[in-house]
């Protein structure tokens, strides 16, 4: 049977007394593989990267790294030990040290694996070579979080966790950062745990994503299947992706619904004929017409630079978004009607 | 033969000492100067330097222990620490009563009174005694220091030996009302009242009105001296109080001999001279004038050779019941 | 985990029970039997203990509250001449022990002492005696403990009004109250735990005293105990009137512990730390502000010293007499070695609270710092009971030399029990150091591979460089003032300056007591100054 790099075994993590999140359990296959969690804010996302860095202790299950047991009811090894590092939310540089200094902290737990990456290349890469012999409080807290991750990913260790890493980092330089940060886990085969509450990040950078929700692990798989194949309706919610709206299953590959009328595709559940459902509908499952007779009207719209995104009300007083490209001939104003392309056909059918 | 044989030793004596007197240090140096024996000198305050002997026991390296007051000499004598200190120099040299077998007096002085020419009459000093002080006519006018002074539990002790218990009880009271103020501050203090108009007697050791006199205490304490005079009182009976400095050699002593020999020394004629020259002492021994200050205080009053200095220390704890039981404070 | 564990627990272990053994000896007092001299006493003197040491309670608190908060206050609020120098000049009244503040108004105001001295080369011969007040007995230990100790309440209280609020002030304006009414109504209502805290600290350091009270002969519960221990040789008379006066103090303890936690709350997060704007005060006002800062600096500071000066300089022999090298390398001696065990230790025992979170150490932790409450004196004499009591029963069991030579009159003794007087001090100072390392970044040490004590050797030990310096310094300035335990304690022929000072104020040599007194006050000005930033930003 082939082993697991990293296997969470019905672990309970708790912050506090009420912070509870029960029963996760999830495996990381492959060295390199890079997992994001998912989850609002205050949930105690941190809480399960700290009880995996051994911070905190968990008193249920296992937490196992390439086949040794790192926390269980009996054992519980030290931090220093485990091999696993560590970038804070608030970053905790050394306060005395310059930042080219705390970025050196990390090689030196590296000094005798294999060669990573140079200290330079790191800092060039992260964009900090302005600020590398500055000192922690004269630098912003985008460029300390930076400083953070360098050290972090300096240190090559077994298992990187990374607790809103680019959370302080301007919108503008965010994109090129994440870029650049893919670029070295890749290459450098890091094993990350990554924390964020920005779902495009954990999409871009996760070749898996958990959902942290109501105290459990609600779903995990690929970024693809969660979006397109969400387990629930809380985690739609928390995508906040799309609407749901109320269906009847007319045949195998189809419902109807009283605001829509018909809407074929594919299922990925089957639920049996004439069942009652809740149909997710997602802004580009539907498509503009300005022929079709199903017209709604127009309560929002908002400019998104490469589309507008349009906010419909349906006769049930639902509210329903559709994409419509920038380069549409017209475009419709609020209070006015907007056609809906019928039958309305979607490839995944997520009900539930 | 022996001064050989100790040179060859690391000679010296150890003495613990109560005395302040930079001079004391200059003596000891002329001692070494003389004899080769080195004088380690270890200052504290009395009980401080008992009770570190005491502790120490037999694990004490004190040779000799030097202090103001027979009292304290003698009360110290009774804890069993000393040892016989006598030679027959020493013998020879000190009268009887100012010697016991373990300890012998170095130095003499009085507490006397000192009063203001403006406010004290003839009349009133006419055969003047301590015993007097505790008369009515004095209320209000006498200063003394506090109780837990060890020359004021010496003279109560000595009229305790004169007088018992009961009559030195009722006297302690009667001083105690006569006092014109709570006491307070050193001798000095009390001397000073009596210049400043506070009081018009004051009861002190004699050295200290030459101290003053001499101009060591600065200009101002000299001016104050100049306005009280002294008085020797009860010299129509057994004399003025008198009390010493003096020590012992004590019983685990690792250097006797050379505490012996130090002794001695102190009781030469040129020791003595030097020592209350300094000090405005009287001398033990005889032949050896006082100093020019001490002279102009009179010389030939009688002084108390009676009353054993040893019952000093014996009524010591008599004498300080009697006086917290009169309130003196 | 565990081993690590039993490591703090032991050297915490430790020290709350060296601080434990004077508080346990001091209560093991009502086993003994009583003497007679306790009998005595009681029907004499016990009630004058008490109510000598009420009475300069009472009068000390006083004045202090008034001196201290009256300067904070000023220098807080107001722009008047010579603000900013009043503002550290006033900390320097730390630099005068009480006991030299009694010599120097001994010195100043006694019978043709130098008040007389002055009038009369003014004016000439005249009866000034009569006319020249005479501070002493319990007036003068009043005064010489409040001058000597408002810098306490000074200090706290300008903490407290520094980070109040410009809100406050300005709501004062608001609601059109006076700037009388604002003080009483607003401002000194929102002190009131830094006051409370530093009259706490004030009162246990009075009950504390010995060298003034001593010197005034006012008996006091400290004389007490020194009497009944040096004189009557009566070690559980001294025990038992220590644990009376202890009583006392436990309750002083309790109430400064709890201010103090309350005015870390009271600094008000709302509105921020903007700087406020001083009010500068014109005409009388200011005049008057400048005279009372510029009175208690006088009294407190410049008086102690010029009088000392003026002494050192008309009795120049007893200076030359003052082998002042050998004071001062013996002082320096027990500085460094006090500070040495008191820095590795406070830094074991902090370190021990940050890795553990155990509640058990932490308790632990609280014992071993109430040693500062403890008077000198009761220390020093409870240390001797203790060590007393266990060589005879351990000469009993082994057959073993006496131990007593170890621990009394030696320097390991010394050290021992100014390790108890003093290692509140130096915990503090690094705990509040270690409080500005935020726990996230030993986490992030442990997460690069670091080991606890490398954690502990490059992280925190150059963080706290700063933090060692201070309790250094901080350390000296205790250490050079403190009399009681060292006198009780020193080994022989070694003095300090204090010990010397006193020894001749004792002897009727206050004239050459000046010259160590005056020593003793350069060089605890000199390092208040270098720590005067810090103490004025606490």
């Amino acid at each position: 049977m082939k082993k697991n790099f990293l296997e969470i075994n019905n672990v309970t993590f708790s912050a506090s007394s009420q912070n509870k999140i029960n029963n996760v359990s999830l495996t990381i296959e492959n060295q390199g593989d890079i997992v994001c969690l998912l989850g609002p804010s205050g949930i105690g996302k941190t809480t399960i990267l700290r009880t995996i860095a051994g911070l905190e202790k968990n008193n249920s299950g296992t937490i196992t790294l390439k086949d040794r047991i790192l926390s269980s009811k009996e054992i519980q090894v030290e931090p220093e030990d485990r091999n696993i590092a560590m970038a804070f939310q608030d970053n905790s540089l050394f306060p005395h040290y310059s930042v080219f200094d705390n970025i050196k902290f990390g090689a030196e737990r590296n000094k005798n694996k294999k060669k990573g990456l140079e200290i330079n290349d790191i800092i060039k890469l992260l964009h900090i070579e302005n600020i590398k012999d500055k000192y922690p409080h004269q630098i912003s807290s985008g460029e300390a979080q930076r400083a953070s991750l360098a050290r972090s990913l300096l240190s090559n260790p077994d298992l990187l966790l990374l607790d809103e890493p680019l959370s302080n980092v301007d919108q503008n330089f965010k994109e090129e950062i994440q870029v650049r940060l893919k670029q070295i886990l890749t290459e450098q085969k890091i094993t990350t745990i990554i924390v964020t509450h920005d779902s495009y990040e954990a999409f871009y950078l996760g070749n898996k994503c958990g959902i942290i929700l109501d105290g459990h692990l609600k779903q995990y798989d690929d970024p693809y299947n969660i979006y397109h194949f969400p387990n629930s309706i809380e985690v739609v919610n928390f995508l906040n992706r799309g609407t749901l709206i109320e269906a009847k299953v007319t045949g195998e590959n189809s419902l109807e619904s009283n605001d829509l009328g018909k809407i074929t595709g594919d299922f990925i559940k089957h639920y049996p004929k004439g069942s009652n459902v809740k149909l997710l509908l997602q802004p580009e499952d539907l498509e503009h017409d300005d022929a079709s007779d199903l017209k709604l009207k127009v309560v929002d719209r908002k400019f998104r630079g490469t589309n507008f995104i349009y906010t419909l009300k349906t006769s049930s007083d639902k509210l329903i978004s559709v994409f419509v490209h920038s380069h549409h001939i017209h475009q419709h104003e609020i209070e006015e009607k907007f056609g809906i392309k019928r039958p309305i056909h979607i490839d995944h059918i997520v009900c539930f | 033969m022996t001064s050989l044989l100790s040179a060859c030793f690391a000679n010296e004596v150890n003495v613990f000492s109560s005395r302040h007197y930079e001079s004391d240090i200059k003596l000891y140096k002329k001692f070494t100067d003389q004899t080769g024996i080195k004088v380690n000198v270890i200052s504290g305050k009395d009980e401080a330097l008992q009770k570190r002997i005491l502790e120490e026991g037999k694990y004490s390296k004190a040779d000799l222990y030097i202090t103001s007051d027979a009292g304290n000499i003698v009360t110290f004598d009774n804890k069993g620490m000393f040892q016989n200190s006598m030679s027959p120099i020493v013998e020879k040299l000190v009268p009887s009563n100012f010697r016991g077998n373990n300890w012998v007096s170095i130095t003499k002085r009085a507490r006397i009174l000192f009063y203001s020419p403006d406010r004290v009459t003839r009349d009133d000093l006419n055969n003047l005694s301590y015993e007097d002080l505790a008369n009515s006519k004095w209320q209000g006018r006498i200063v003394i220091r506090q109780s837990n002074n060890i020359y004021n539990q010496s003279l109560v002790a000595s009229l305790i030996f004169n007088n018992g218990k009961e009559e030195t009880s009722k006297w302690a009271k009667g001083v105690v009302n006569n006092m014109s103020r709570a006491p307070k501050g050193n001798d000095r203090a009390q001397i000073l009242a009596v210049a400043a108009g506070e009081a018009d007697i004051a009861i002190a050791n004699t050295y200290y009105y030459a101290l003053m006199l001499s101009g060591n205490k600065g200009a101002e304490q000299k001016l104050a001296a100049k306005k009280v005079l002294p008085f020797f009182p009860n010299q129509n009976n057994r004399g003025t109080h008198m009390n010493i400095s003096g020590g012992g050699i004590l019983k685990y002593a690792p250097n006797k001999d050379n505490a012996i020999k130090l002794i001695e020394f102190l009781l030469t004629k040129e020791a003595q001279q030097h020592l209350i020259n300094n000090t405005f002492e009287y001398s033990i021994i005889d032949g050896v004038e006082p100093h020019e200050l001490i002279k102009n205080m009179g010389l030939d009053f009688k002084q108390d050779l009676e009353t054993d200095i040893a019952s000093y220390g014996k009524n010591q704890s008599d004498a300080l019941e009697i006086m917290l039981n009169a309130k003196w404070k | 985990m565990g081993n690590k564990i039993n490591f703090w627990f032991i050297s915490s272990l430790l020290i709350s029970a060296l601080v434990a053994i004077p508080i346990i000896t001091v209560l093991g007092s009502f086993f003994e039997p009583i003497s007679d001299y306790y009998n005595i006493l009681k029907k004499t003197f016990l009630i004058d203990y008490l109510t000598n040491s009420l009475f300069l309670l009472i009068g000390v608190l006083f004045i202090t509250f008034v001196i201290g908060v009256g300067c904070a206050y000023l220098v807080s609020f107001y722009i008047f001449p010579a603000v900013n120098f009043f503002k550290w000049a006033l900390i320097l009244s730390f630099a005068v022990p009480a006991y030299i503040y009694a010599y120097s108004l001994t010195a100043f105001f006694e019978n043709y002492g130098t008040v007389f001295a002055i009038l009369n080369n003014l004016f000439g011969e005249g009866n000034y005696n009569a006319y020249i007040p005479k501070f002493d007995g319990l007036l003068g230990a009043i005064i010489a403990i409040s001058f000597s100790l408002f810098g306490y309440v000074y200090v706290l209280t300008r903490a407290s009004f520094h980070y109040q609020s410009q809100n406050l002030v300005e709501l004062g304006k608001n609601l059109g109250f006076s700037k009388k009414r604002s003080f009483f109504n607003i401002i000194l209502p929102s002190a009131r735990p830094a006051i409370v805290a530093g009259l706490s600290l004030v009162a246990m350091e009075t009950l504390s005293d010995f060298g003034s009270v001593s010197y005034f002969g006012v008996s006091t519960l400290t004389t007490g105990i020194y009497s009944a221990w040096i004189s009557f040789d009566d070690l559980t008379l001294a025990n038992r009137l220590s644990s009376y006066l202890l009583i006392f103090i436990i309750g002083l303890f309790i109430l400064e512990n709890l201010s103090r936690k309350k005015a870390q709350f009271h600094t008000s997060s709302k509105g921020g730390h903007r700087t406020k704007t001083l009010i500068k005060l014109n005409g009388y006002k200011s005049f008057l502000a400048f005279i009372f800062c510029f009175t208690i600096f006088l009294i407190s500071f410049l008086f102690p010293v010029t009088q000392m000066l003026y002494w050192t300089i008309i009795f120049p022999q007893h200076l030359e007499n003052l082998d002042v090298f050998k004071l001062f390398l013996n002082t320096i001696n027990l500085v460094i070695i006090s500070s040495f065990f008191l820095i590795i230790l406070a830094f074991i025992s902090n370190y021990g609270n940050r890795v553990s979170k155990s509640k058990l150490l932490q308790i632990l932790n609280t014992i071993s710092i109430s040693g500062y409450a403890i008077p000198g004196i009761i220390l020093a004499v409870a240390f001797i009971t203790f060590i007393s009591w266990m060589d005879s029963n351990i000469i009993n069991y082994f057959e073993m030399g006496s131990i007593k030579s170890f621990f009394i009159g030696s320097t390991l003794g010394l050290v021992l029990v100014y390790f108890i007087r003093f290692y509140s001090l130096a915990n503090n100072g690094i705990k509040s150091g270690y409080a500005k390392i935020n726990y996230s970044i030993d986490e992030g040490a442990y997460l690069l591979g670091y080991s606890k004590f490398k954690t502990f050797k490059n992280i925190h030990v150059p963080y706290l460089k700063n933090s060692i310096f201070l309790v250094s310094i901080l350390l000296t300035i205790e250490i050079i003032k403190e009399l009681p335990i060292t006198l009780i304690l020193r080994p022989f022929n070694f003095e300090t300056f204090a010990t010397k000072a006193y020894l001749f104020a004792s002897q009727d040599l206050l004239e050459a007591a000046a010259a160590p007194s005056l020593i003793l006050i350069i060089i605890a000005s000199f390092f208040i100054l270098i720590t005067s930033r810090y103490i004025l930003k606490e």
